[in-house]
């Protein structure tokens, strides 16, 4: 059934077809129609869950964390500084293996104050743990919101639906809605297996662990997101099969034989393909690549699709002050991994952040100027930015 | 990924073998929680002892009987105390910090009229005594003494000079303040109980104290005080002169007084008001005449806001020099006076100033108090201070005799009354069953250092779980506010003054149920678990546990660290941490 969706409804809509038993959250700009929506839905009976009030969005994840380990599927959504406060019990959840799924919807942070779309908050959650998955479109998110409850409890770690605000979350599209038989045979009930808490057998979970143990946790942390970049894959082409639109962690836009390949994510990809049929028509060749997951890094589907390229630029809606755009430094790493003969020159561009437009113009700039330096500059070129 | 380990973990994260309750953490601790029942402040105050936040919560929950069945247990009348006690208690209400005192009065009333509606009645179903005990006068002291000593089974008499049993509560107060019909159900109850009445006999007249000493086994004394008080000013034997007590015992008969258009009354308590506010109903235009401030006035403040609503007047720091007419008052000459030393503590010496005026007046009423009349009690009974003097129990020297009401060194109040029945009933039982009468003797059923009795409090469980009972009175710091939102006190129902003041009905609406339900809950329930759960739900050990027996809650031990959350979440203040070596 189609409807016409804002991206915060999609969440919704996939949230409730995955039949979460929990929803725990606190409501934050651009995020609070995603849980406004689950709360009529759950208010109305069309999602069978109970929707826990909490006052703090540490809170939310860690009622979640709790309703996982008590074996049922748990949902919570967030933003920007409700991100930030969560980045505790994210690790957390991580650790406690709990496959809770959560939604971002990306929003800057503060200071100065503003509820704008920019990636600097989820990119912050990068090392903890956490599988993140970014949207171009509200189809996407509401497949990628079902997917990852599958993801995330295939290789029991936490997993993150990310959207744009505003872009996504307040932007209405029409978003096929699949059938919740269709979803339930995708994704049956959660099987906690061994690791719940019980009560007809009690045990404690994640007691203090030695350093003789503690690094061995951790590294089986790394295994399965090692693993998840396969599951990942995996999970995309059974919902393909399943539903007929199919996902990639790493997806080429006229690319084969692009001088200049623009690297995007989000809701950029979707403009970026625009553009690239604006310069293709003016006889430039341009050609986009939209990666979709941060982590894990698919680190060897980005070497293959840039090797041999001339050149890549990497639109980044973040920053890591001190260093770079977080995407340019995950994209620059994986290709040192390429011979030198074939590895492109890598170009970073800051652009869009705090909710300031990426436009085709936007994009044609960062093309034209990737195509005619000779060199890349030792440090990202921030697009547009007022210099003072 | 290229360093493997060959020994993995073979769970994905930290996982015990066993239950964690191999680690009995309580040996951790330092200190640990203890339930407690600190007194409220409410119930120390109160003369009667009643277990207000118990009859609250009963209230609250609309368990009305077992409400009613709680406070008969310290006091026999709360349908006449719901109207005319002077609630102390309220004062002392620890919410009055918070918001507004909860309106204690008004929900007793409610509870009383509930069982008088619905005809609820005492068994005395203790085991019979042999012994007879003679009760001598039927006010609230008496009837109080009788309904304990019936309750436990002895044979009582009862005897009373007036046709009708009730005392002042009957002769005294108007009908306004308690209608008759309210006072006669709450007496037909005692009459049920198998009380021996002897109504139009006046002991020491009609039967002689000698006799009484005879055919009863123990005597408990409490006849009131009669002997009026008079002035010794210029005129005071002019006719239109009336004594408030024989003043309100005409009206109280229904009969018509002999009133005229214009009368002042001279005195501060409550039967000056009570005067003034008759003869208001009467048509009167009334001045109360009082010598102090109206600051420094016993009457009690509701009481003078309601008469000067009904258009009583009020002349201050005046005293009368002089019943100016002929043969009938036709108008006082009063000097004005000036206050020495009056402040918070004192209420001040009034001295004269000279200056003098004169009022219009054809009727005076004179409310300036009554002695014990030492001619209609028994010859061996000694005095202190014109009151009769008892013992610890209320005892008269090593005698049979057992006194109590306004004749003893007690406030005059309906409920100081029935608490020195009560008294003197713990005092005869124990008399007779010859146990000591000493200075502690009470002290199984006292509130803390306070003199009154509480049975409900000492002796229930119902409807909290008393464990560990301190000596303590619970003030609002011992209470976590958190849990309490702020919702402002009942407004209690009062008929318009103009309606007032032309009719003898109560001039207090009822409460309905929704109010009183309301109002109840309210009342924080100081120093009492109410089985909220705050304990057993923050407990991060889960060691608070639900009493097997309902009992409240208790703590295992063996794993509580004393961390003293259960304490800070204790809505309360009904758990305590105790340090401790072990």
């Amino acid at each position: 059934m189609k409807k016409v969706l804002t991206g915060n409804q999609a969440v919704a809509y996939g949230a409730m077809l995955s039949d979460v038993k929990v929803v725990a959250a606190y409501p934050i700009t651009p995020q609070t129609t995603i849980i406004e929506t689950l709360a009529d839905m759950q208010a109305e009976g069309i999602g069978d869950f109970d929707y826990i009030r909490v006052e703090s969005e540490h809170s939310a994840l860690s009622v979640c964390i709790g309703a996982s380990m008590g074996g049922v599927r748990a949902f919570t959504a967030t933003s920007g500084q409700g991100l930030f406060l969560m980045h505790e019990m994210l690790h957390y959840a991580t650790g406690a293996r709990v496959p809770v799924v959560l939604a971002n919807v990306n929003r800057a942070p503060a200071l100065p104050w503003n509820i704008w779309s920019d990636q600097t908050d989820s990119i912050s959650q990068r090392d903890t743990g956490c599988i993140q998955l970014y949207c171009e479109g509200n189809q996407e998110v509401l497949d990628t919101t079902i997917m990852a409850f599958k993801i995330a409890e295939t290789v029991r770690l936490p997993a993150m639906v990310i959207l744009d605000a505003f872009w996504l979350s307040h932007t209405s599209e029409p978003v096929d809605i699949p059938e919740k038989e269709a979803v339930q045979k995708f994704l049956p009930s959660f099987d906690p297996g061994d690791m719940w808490l019980d009560p007809e057998n009690p045990r404690t979970f994640g007691s203090v662990s030695m350093s003789d143990v503690y690094m061995e946790f951790r590294w089986l942390i790394q295994r399965d997101m090692e693993r998840a970049k396969g599951v990942i894959s995996e999970t995309h082409t059974e919902f393909g099969n399943l539903f007929g639109r199919n996902y990639h962690q790493v997806e080429g836009y006229l690319t084969d034989d692009a001088e200049v390949v623009i690297v995007c994510s989000g809701t950029v990809a979707s403009t970026g393909r625009v553009a690239v049929e604006v310069l293709r028509s003016e006889g430039k060749k341009a050609g986009m690549l939209k990666v979709k997951t941060l982590r894990p890094f698919p680190s060897d589907e980005v070497k293959n699709a840039l090797r041999d390229k001339e050149k890549v630029a990497v639109i980044d809606r973040n920053f890591s002050p001190g260093a770079q755009g977080v995407w340019a430094q995950e994209i620059r790493s994986a290709l040192y991994e390429l011979a030198d003969s074939e590895r492109p020159l890598l170009y970073g561009y800051i652009a869009g952040l705090g909710g300031r437009d990426i436009n085709i113009g936007t994009i044609r700039d960062i093309y034209e100027r990737t195509s005619q330096s000779e060199t890349p500059e030792d440090a990202d070129i921030w697009v547009g930015v007022k210099y003072v | 990924m290229k360093h493997i380990d060959q020994k993995v973990p073979t769970t994905l994260c930290a996982i015990s073998t066993t239950s964690s309750a191999v680690n009995k953490t309580g040996s951790w601790r330092f200190s640990r929680p203890v339930f407690i029942d600190s007194i409220p402040p409410c119930s120390y105050e109160c003369p009667a002892g009643e277990d207000v936040a118990g009859f609250m919560y009963l209230a609250a929950n609309g368990r009305f009987e077992e409400a009613w069945r709680l406070i008969i247990k310290d006091n026999p009348f709360p349908a006449i105390t719901g109207r005319v006690c002077f609630h102390g208690c309220e004062a002392k209400c620890n919410r009055a910090e918070h918001d507004e005192a909860v309106s204690i009065n008004s929900v007793e009333r409610y509870i009383g009229d509930y069982g008088l509606n619905h005809g609820l009645t005492v068994n005395n179903n203790s085991a019979k005594r042999g012994e007879k005990v003679a009760i001598v006068g039927a006010g609230p002291a008496g009837l109080t003494a009788s309904y304990y000593l019936r309750l436990w089974g002895y044979h009582v008499t009862i005897f009373d000079s007036s046709a009708l049993p009730g005392g002042l509560m009957r002769y005294g107060i108007p009908s306004y303040r308690l209608p008759k019909e309210i006072l006669d159900g709450e007496i037909s109850r005692l009459r049920q109980m198998g009380l021996n009445f002897k109504m139009g006999t006046t002991v020491g007249k009609d039967i002689s104290w000698n006799k009484i000493d005879r055919q009863f086994d123990a005597v408990f004394v409490a006849i009131g005080a009669h002997r009026e008080a008079t002035l010794k000013v210029k005129g005071i034997e002019k006719k239109g002169i009336l004594n408030a007590l024989r003043f309100l015992r005409e009206v109280n008969l229904g009969r018509q007084p002999v009133l005229g258009k214009r009368v002042a009354v001279i005195g501060g308590g409550n039967s000056a008001i009570d005067c003034a506010r008759v003869s208001r109903r009467f048509d009167a235009n009334v001045t109360i005449i009082y010598r102090r401030r109206e600051a420094k006035m016993p009457a009690n403040a509701e009481e003078i806001k309601m008469a000067r609503e009904e258009g009583v007047q009020f002349l201050f720091q005046a005293v009368p020099l002089e019943v100016c007419g002929n043969e009938t008052v036709a108008g006082l000459r009063l000097q004005k006076v000036a206050l020495k030393n009056a402040n918070s503590s004192d209420r001040g010496q009034p001295v004269p100033t000279g200056e003098t005026f004169y009022i219009d007046c054809d009727t005076l009423i004179l409310a300036i108090g009554e002695d014990v009349n030492k001619e209609d009690l028994p010859r061996h009974i000694t005095y202190k201070r014109n009151r009769v003097e008892t013992g610890h129990m209320g005892r008269i020297g090593d005698s049979k005799f057992f006194a109590g009401g306004d004749i003893i060194d007690t406030p005059r109040t309906v409920t100081h009354a029935i608490a020195s029945g009560k008294r003197g009933a713990v005092g005869i039982d124990r008399f007779l069953a010859g146990l000591p009468l000493g200075k502690s003797s009470l002290d199984p059923y006292r509130l803390g250092d306070s003199e009154n009795i509480s049975f409900s409090l000492t002796t229930s469980t119902v409807p909290f779980p008393k464990r560990n009972r301190t000596r303590e009175v619970v003030n609002y710091s011992n209470l976590n506010p958190f849990y309490f939102d702020r919702r402002p006190r009942m407004k209690t129902g009062i008929i318009p003054a103009e309606e007032r003041a032309r009719s003898f009905q109560d001039v207090v609406i009822s409460p309905i149920e929704e109010e009183v339900t309301t109002e109840a809950r309210r009342c924080f329930n100081c120093g009492s678990c109410t089985g909220c759960g705050n304990c057993y739900l923050f407990c991060p050990d889960l060691c608070v546990k639900n009493d097997p027996d309902g009992n409240g809650y208790t703590v295992d031990m063996d794993y509580c660290k004393g961390c003293g959350i259960c304490v800070q979440e204790c809505p309360r203040g009904a758990i305590k941490m105790e340090f401790v070596r072990e």
